[in-house]
Protein backbone atom coordinates (compact mmCIF):
# COMPACT_ATOMS: atom_id res chain seq x y z
CA UNK A 1 0.00 0.00 0.00
CA UNK A 2 1.58 3.46 -0.69
CA UNK A 3 1.74 5.43 2.64
CA UNK A 4 -0.60 7.85 1.28
CA UNK A 5 -3.34 5.12 1.85
CA UNK A 6 -2.50 4.65 5.77
CA UNK A 7 -5.45 5.62 7.78
CA UNK A 8 -4.58 9.39 9.61
CA UNK A 9 -5.68 9.06 12.92
CA UNK A 10 -5.80 12.47 15.17
CA UNK A 11 -5.40 13.44 19.07
CA UNK A 12 -5.72 16.78 20.88
CA UNK A 13 -1.95 17.68 20.04
CA UNK A 14 -0.93 14.86 17.51
CA UNK A 15 -1.53 14.05 14.34
CA UNK A 16 -0.27 10.22 12.93
CA UNK A 17 0.72 9.64 9.10
CA UNK A 18 2.33 6.88 7.28
CA UNK A 19 5.70 7.51 7.44
CA UNK A 20 7.02 9.71 4.44
CA UNK A 21 10.28 9.61 2.97
CA UNK A 22 11.14 13.00 4.18
CA UNK A 23 10.45 11.66 7.71
CA UNK A 24 13.63 10.04 7.64
CA UNK A 25 16.40 12.23 9.12
CA UNK A 26 15.00 12.09 12.82
CA UNK A 27 13.99 8.39 12.56
CA UNK A 28 18.15 8.13 11.47
CA UNK A 29 19.49 10.47 13.95
CA UNK A 30 17.35 8.55 16.84
CA UNK A 31 18.86 5.18 15.50
CA UNK A 32 22.55 6.20 15.09
CA UNK A 33 22.02 7.29 18.88
CA UNK A 34 22.20 5.72 22.56
CA UNK A 35 18.48 6.32 22.44
CA UNK A 36 17.76 3.16 20.18
CA UNK A 37 19.97 0.98 22.69
CA UNK A 38 17.11 -1.22 23.68
CA UNK A 39 15.38 -1.07 19.90
CA UNK A 40 18.98 -3.26 18.56
CA UNK A 41 20.47 0.17 17.94
CA UNK A 42 22.99 1.80 17.29
CA UNK A 43 23.07 1.00 13.54
CA UNK A 44 24.86 2.34 10.80
CA UNK A 45 23.86 4.15 8.20
CA UNK A 46 22.80 1.56 5.95
CA UNK A 47 21.42 -0.93 8.80
CA UNK A 48 18.99 2.23 9.94
CA UNK A 49 17.69 3.08 6.30
CA UNK A 50 16.72 -0.45 5.61
CA UNK A 51 14.83 -0.54 8.97
CA UNK A 52 13.10 2.70 7.71
CA UNK A 53 12.14 0.87 4.97
CA UNK A 54 11.19 -2.55 6.63
CA UNK A 55 8.65 0.01 8.61
CA UNK A 56 7.37 1.36 5.02
CA UNK A 57 7.10 -2.34 3.99
CA UNK A 58 5.62 -3.58 6.97
CA UNK A 59 2.62 -1.70 6.04
CA UNK A 60 2.40 -3.19 2.54
CA UNK A 61 2.98 -6.89 4.04
CA UNK A 62 0.53 -6.86 6.97
CA UNK A 63 -1.66 -4.13 6.29
CA UNK A 64 -1.01 -2.05 9.52
CA UNK A 65 2.53 -0.66 10.81
CA UNK A 66 3.96 2.31 13.00
CA UNK A 67 2.41 5.76 11.91
CA UNK A 68 4.95 9.04 12.51
CA UNK A 69 3.69 10.88 14.66
CA UNK A 70 4.06 14.58 13.92
CA UNK A 71 2.91 17.39 16.31
CA UNK A 72 -0.56 19.15 15.62
CA UNK A 73 0.86 22.92 15.92
CA UNK A 74 3.86 22.69 13.10
CA UNK A 75 4.03 19.30 11.82
CA UNK A 76 7.28 18.08 12.87
CA UNK A 77 7.74 14.44 13.91
CA UNK A 78 8.46 13.37 17.31
CA UNK A 79 8.81 9.72 16.70
CA UNK A 80 5.94 6.54 15.44
CA UNK A 81 3.85 4.43 17.23
CA UNK A 82 1.79 1.19 16.27
CA UNK A 83 1.24 -2.47 15.44
CA UNK A 84 4.38 -4.47 14.76
CA UNK A 85 4.17 -8.24 13.55
CA UNK A 86 7.57 -9.35 11.95
CA UNK A 87 8.05 -13.56 11.54
CA UNK A 88 9.44 -14.70 14.66
CA UNK A 89 7.42 -12.52 16.85
CA UNK A 90 5.37 -14.88 19.08
CA UNK A 91 2.33 -12.33 19.21
CA UNK A 92 1.29 -9.02 17.57
CA UNK A 93 3.15 -5.83 18.98
CA UNK A 94 1.95 -2.60 20.26
CA UNK A 95 5.11 -0.58 19.44
CA UNK A 96 6.61 3.06 20.36
CA UNK A 97 9.35 4.89 19.87
CA UNK A 98 10.17 8.95 20.47
CA UNK A 99 13.27 10.96 19.47
CA UNK A 100 15.43 11.59 22.74
CA UNK A 101 14.81 15.59 21.93
CA UNK A 102 10.49 15.28 22.56
CA UNK A 103 10.96 12.89 25.46
CA UNK A 104 9.34 14.18 28.23
CA UNK A 105 5.52 15.21 27.14
CA UNK A 106 3.46 12.42 27.21
CA UNK A 107 3.96 12.21 23.37
CA UNK A 108 3.98 8.20 23.40
CA UNK A 109 1.31 7.95 26.22
CA UNK A 110 -1.51 9.86 23.91
CA UNK A 111 -0.19 8.79 20.56
CA UNK A 112 -0.31 4.61 21.52
CA UNK A 113 -3.16 5.18 23.77
CA UNK A 114 -4.46 6.27 20.38
CA UNK A 115 -3.27 3.56 17.73
CA UNK A 116 -3.98 0.68 20.26
CA UNK A 117 -7.77 1.87 20.02
CA UNK A 118 -7.91 2.34 16.37
CA UNK A 119 -5.98 -1.20 15.75
CA UNK A 120 -8.63 -2.76 18.64
CA UNK A 121 -11.76 -0.94 17.25
CA UNK A 122 -11.19 -0.48 13.56
CA UNK A 123 -8.68 -3.44 12.59
CA UNK A 124 -10.38 -5.83 15.16
CA UNK A 125 -7.24 -6.61 17.63
CA UNK A 126 -8.53 -8.71 20.55
CA UNK A 127 -4.97 -8.91 22.22
CA UNK A 128 -1.47 -6.87 22.60
CA UNK A 129 1.37 -7.31 23.80
CA UNK A 130 4.77 -5.29 23.81
CA UNK A 131 8.24 -6.88 24.07
CA UNK A 132 10.16 -4.44 26.49
CA UNK A 133 14.03 -4.53 27.55
CA UNK A 134 13.76 -5.00 31.18
CA UNK A 135 16.82 -2.41 31.56
CA UNK A 136 14.28 -0.31 29.72
CA UNK A 137 12.56 1.25 32.06
CA UNK A 138 11.03 4.03 30.52
CA UNK A 139 9.08 1.90 28.48
CA UNK A 140 8.11 -0.28 31.21
CA UNK A 141 6.86 2.40 33.16
CA UNK A 142 4.74 4.10 29.90
CA UNK A 143 3.40 0.35 29.44
CA UNK A 144 2.09 0.02 32.88
CA UNK A 145 0.66 3.67 32.48
CA UNK A 146 -1.20 2.10 29.39
CA UNK A 147 -2.79 -0.50 31.61
CA UNK A 148 -0.69 -2.93 30.19
CA UNK A 149 0.74 -5.91 32.73
CA UNK A 150 4.11 -7.69 32.80
CA UNK A 151 2.71 -11.59 31.46
CA UNK A 152 5.57 -13.96 32.73
CA UNK A 153 3.87 -16.98 30.97
CA UNK A 154 3.98 -15.10 27.61
CA UNK A 155 6.57 -16.56 24.80
CA UNK A 156 9.63 -13.94 24.32
CA UNK A 157 11.34 -12.83 21.13
CA UNK A 158 14.40 -14.00 22.46
CA UNK A 159 14.68 -14.56 26.30
CA UNK A 160 16.02 -11.36 26.67
CA UNK A 161 12.91 -9.42 26.43
CA UNK A 162 9.38 -8.92 28.84
CA UNK A 163 6.56 -9.65 27.70
CA UNK A 164 3.52 -6.54 28.62
CA UNK A 165 -0.14 -7.71 27.92
CA UNK A 166 -2.21 -4.71 27.09
CA UNK A 167 -5.80 -4.62 28.86
CA UNK A 168 -8.04 -5.96 26.71
CA UNK A 169 -11.00 -4.07 24.54
CA UNK A 170 -13.77 -5.03 26.80
CA UNK A 171 -11.77 -3.07 29.71
CA UNK A 172 -10.54 -0.17 27.65
CA UNK A 173 -13.94 0.77 26.76
CA UNK A 174 -14.90 2.43 29.38
CA UNK A 175 -13.91 2.93 33.25
CA UNK A 176 -11.37 3.55 35.67
CA UNK A 177 -8.69 2.61 33.65
CA UNK A 178 -9.71 4.55 30.34
CA UNK A 179 -10.57 7.55 32.54
CA UNK A 180 -7.21 7.87 34.11
CA UNK A 181 -4.91 7.38 30.66
CA UNK A 182 -7.44 10.21 29.19
CA UNK A 183 -6.71 12.14 32.48
CA UNK A 184 -2.96 11.71 32.20
CA UNK A 185 -3.06 13.04 28.74
CA UNK A 186 -4.70 15.63 29.37
CA UNK A 187 -2.49 17.21 31.99
CA UNK A 188 0.43 16.77 30.07
CA UNK A 189 -1.82 19.06 27.63
CA UNK A 190 -2.62 21.64 30.36
CA UNK A 191 0.89 22.55 31.97
CA UNK A 192 -0.80 23.47 35.39
CA UNK A 193 -0.62 20.06 36.38
CA UNK A 194 2.47 17.72 36.66
CA UNK A 195 2.47 14.44 34.58
CA UNK A 196 2.96 11.23 36.62
CA UNK A 197 5.44 9.72 34.48
CA UNK A 198 9.04 11.19 33.95
CA UNK A 199 11.77 10.53 31.46
CA UNK A 200 14.93 9.27 32.57
CA UNK A 201 16.87 10.33 29.55
CA UNK B 1 7.08 -9.36 -12.07
CA UNK B 2 5.01 -7.32 -9.40
CA UNK B 3 5.75 -5.68 -6.05
CA UNK B 4 5.88 -8.19 -3.11
CA UNK B 5 3.30 -9.11 -1.30
CA UNK B 6 2.49 -11.39 1.88
CA UNK B 7 1.97 -14.38 0.22
CA UNK B 8 5.36 -14.50 -1.24
CA UNK B 9 7.16 -14.14 1.51
CA UNK B 10 7.59 -18.51 2.01
CA UNK B 11 9.59 -18.67 -1.05
CA UNK B 12 11.99 -15.43 -0.39
CA UNK B 13 12.41 -17.20 3.24
CA UNK B 14 13.40 -20.70 2.11
CA UNK B 15 15.38 -18.86 -0.68
CA UNK B 16 17.38 -16.89 2.24
CA UNK B 17 17.78 -19.92 4.62
CA UNK B 18 19.49 -21.81 1.39
CA UNK B 19 23.55 -21.97 0.81
CA UNK B 20 22.66 -20.49 -2.90
CA UNK B 21 22.91 -16.86 -0.98
CA UNK B 22 26.15 -17.54 0.03
CA UNK B 23 27.66 -14.37 -1.55
CA UNK B 24 24.39 -12.01 -0.95
CA UNK B 25 25.20 -12.05 2.96
CA UNK B 26 23.01 -15.21 3.72
CA UNK B 27 21.91 -17.78 4.65
CA UNK B 28 19.19 -15.83 7.11
CA UNK B 29 16.65 -16.93 9.65
CA UNK B 30 13.17 -15.87 9.16
CA UNK B 31 13.54 -12.91 11.26
CA UNK B 32 16.27 -11.58 9.23
CA UNK B 33 14.56 -12.61 5.96
CA UNK B 34 11.40 -10.90 7.00
CA UNK B 35 12.91 -7.89 7.59
CA UNK B 36 15.26 -7.85 4.35
CA UNK B 37 11.86 -8.93 2.61
CA UNK B 38 9.89 -5.75 4.67
CA UNK B 39 12.72 -3.26 3.29
CA UNK B 40 12.84 -4.34 -0.43
CA UNK B 41 8.83 -3.49 -0.65
CA UNK B 42 9.29 -0.55 1.54
CA UNK B 43 11.87 0.42 -0.53
CA UNK B 44 9.09 1.80 -3.70
CA UNK B 45 7.49 4.36 -1.07
CA UNK B 46 11.21 5.51 -0.40
CA UNK B 47 12.54 5.74 -3.52
CA UNK B 48 9.90 5.30 -6.13
CA UNK B 49 11.82 2.09 -7.45
CA UNK B 50 12.45 -0.88 -5.67
CA UNK B 51 11.89 -5.17 -5.90
CA UNK B 52 9.63 -7.04 -7.59
CA UNK B 53 8.58 -10.55 -7.23
CA UNK B 54 9.01 -12.62 -10.18
CA UNK B 55 6.29 -14.93 -10.85
CA UNK B 56 5.35 -17.82 -13.44
CA UNK B 57 1.70 -18.80 -13.53
CA UNK B 58 1.47 -17.01 -10.36
CA UNK B 59 4.07 -19.10 -8.58
CA UNK B 60 7.04 -16.77 -7.23
CA UNK B 61 10.21 -17.96 -8.76
CA UNK B 62 12.67 -15.22 -7.82
CA UNK B 63 13.22 -11.42 -7.35
CA UNK B 64 14.73 -8.88 -8.98
CA UNK B 65 15.20 -5.49 -7.95
CA UNK B 66 16.36 -1.78 -8.64
CA UNK B 67 18.52 -0.62 -4.90
CA UNK B 68 19.39 2.17 -3.68
CA UNK B 69 20.48 2.33 0.03
CA UNK B 70 22.48 5.08 1.37
CA UNK B 71 25.66 3.50 1.66
CA UNK B 72 25.72 2.51 -2.41
CA UNK B 73 27.56 4.98 -4.80
CA UNK B 74 24.92 3.66 -7.70
CA UNK B 75 21.51 2.50 -7.93
CA UNK B 76 22.19 -1.43 -8.09
CA UNK B 77 19.99 -4.40 -10.29
CA UNK B 78 20.06 -6.78 -8.36
CA UNK B 79 18.49 -10.83 -9.20
CA UNK B 80 17.78 -13.94 -7.09
CA UNK B 81 16.33 -17.56 -8.72
CA UNK B 82 15.00 -19.54 -6.54
CA UNK B 83 15.65 -23.40 -6.66
CA UNK B 84 14.32 -25.07 -9.05
CA UNK B 85 13.78 -22.25 -11.10
CA UNK B 86 17.43 -21.87 -12.60
CA UNK B 87 19.35 -22.45 -15.89
CA UNK B 88 15.93 -21.75 -17.73
CA UNK B 89 17.07 -18.09 -18.37
CA UNK B 90 14.54 -16.20 -15.82
CA UNK B 91 16.95 -13.88 -14.26
CA UNK B 92 17.71 -12.79 -17.67
CA UNK B 93 14.51 -11.81 -18.45
CA UNK B 94 13.42 -10.82 -15.31
CA UNK B 95 16.74 -8.29 -15.54
CA UNK B 96 15.98 -7.34 -18.76
CA UNK B 97 12.60 -6.00 -18.24
CA UNK B 98 13.61 -4.13 -14.70
CA UNK B 99 16.30 -2.50 -17.04
CA UNK B 100 13.94 -1.84 -19.21
CA UNK B 101 11.82 -0.45 -16.85
CA UNK B 102 14.77 1.86 -15.49
CA UNK B 103 15.68 3.17 -18.38
CA UNK B 104 12.50 4.02 -20.28
CA UNK B 105 10.12 4.92 -16.70
CA UNK B 106 12.39 6.07 -14.34
CA UNK B 107 15.04 7.43 -16.41
CA UNK B 108 17.81 6.38 -15.23
CA UNK B 109 21.23 7.41 -16.74
CA UNK B 110 23.39 4.78 -14.44
CA UNK B 111 23.05 1.58 -13.02
CA UNK B 112 25.18 -0.89 -11.32
CA UNK B 113 25.72 -4.68 -10.18
CA UNK B 114 27.89 -5.18 -7.13
CA UNK B 115 28.90 -9.02 -7.57
CA UNK B 116 31.22 -11.26 -5.52
CA UNK B 117 34.54 -12.57 -7.56
CA UNK B 118 32.81 -15.90 -6.72
CA UNK B 119 29.68 -15.31 -7.63
CA UNK B 120 30.42 -17.32 -11.61
CA UNK B 121 26.57 -17.52 -12.17
CA UNK B 122 25.80 -13.52 -11.41
CA UNK B 123 28.72 -12.75 -13.24
CA UNK B 124 28.04 -14.50 -16.15
CA UNK B 125 24.72 -12.89 -16.39
CA UNK B 126 26.09 -9.54 -16.04
CA UNK B 127 28.05 -10.33 -18.87
CA UNK B 128 25.16 -11.57 -21.02
CA UNK B 129 23.47 -8.80 -20.51
CA UNK B 130 26.31 -6.56 -21.89
CA UNK B 131 27.20 -4.63 -18.60
CA UNK B 132 31.30 -4.18 -18.46
CA UNK B 133 32.94 -4.82 -15.76
CA UNK B 134 34.82 -1.45 -14.28
CA UNK B 135 38.72 -1.63 -12.32
CA UNK B 136 37.75 -0.49 -9.24
CA UNK B 137 36.21 -1.94 -6.51
CA UNK B 138 32.62 -1.03 -4.54
CA UNK B 139 32.80 1.36 -1.91
CA UNK B 140 30.61 -0.20 0.28
CA UNK B 141 32.19 -3.85 -0.14
CA UNK B 142 35.53 -3.69 -1.13
CA UNK B 143 34.46 -7.83 -1.77
CA UNK B 144 32.73 -6.80 -4.71
CA UNK B 145 33.26 -5.90 -8.45
CA UNK B 146 31.15 -3.05 -10.12
CA UNK B 147 29.24 -4.19 -13.30
CA UNK B 148 28.52 -0.85 -15.23
CA UNK B 149 24.88 -1.81 -17.39
CA UNK B 150 24.71 -0.84 -20.99
CA UNK B 151 21.62 1.36 -20.83
CA UNK B 152 22.01 2.41 -24.47
CA UNK B 153 20.31 -1.32 -25.03
CA UNK B 154 17.42 -0.40 -23.45
CA UNK B 155 16.71 3.06 -24.72
CA UNK B 156 13.23 3.35 -26.72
Amino acid sequence: MPTSTIPLIETKRLVLRGPEPDDYPNFKATFASYRSRFMGGPLNPYETWMLYAAEIGHWNIRGYGMWMIHHRDDGRTLGMAGGWFPAAWPERELAWIIWPQEAGHGYALEATHAVRGYLYDALGWTEAVSYIDPKNLDSIRLAERLGAVKDPEAATIDGNDAVYRHPSPERLKSGQLRDGIELEISHYADPLFKPKGMPID
Amino acid sequence: MRGPVAADFASYAAFYASDATEFISGPLDLAAAWHLFASDAGHWALKGFGWWTVTENGVPVGCVGLHHPPDQADIEIGWNVYDGARGRGVAREAAQAALNWAVNEMKAQRIVSYISDGNAASIALAERLGATRLPERAIHDASKAIYLHDLTRYAT
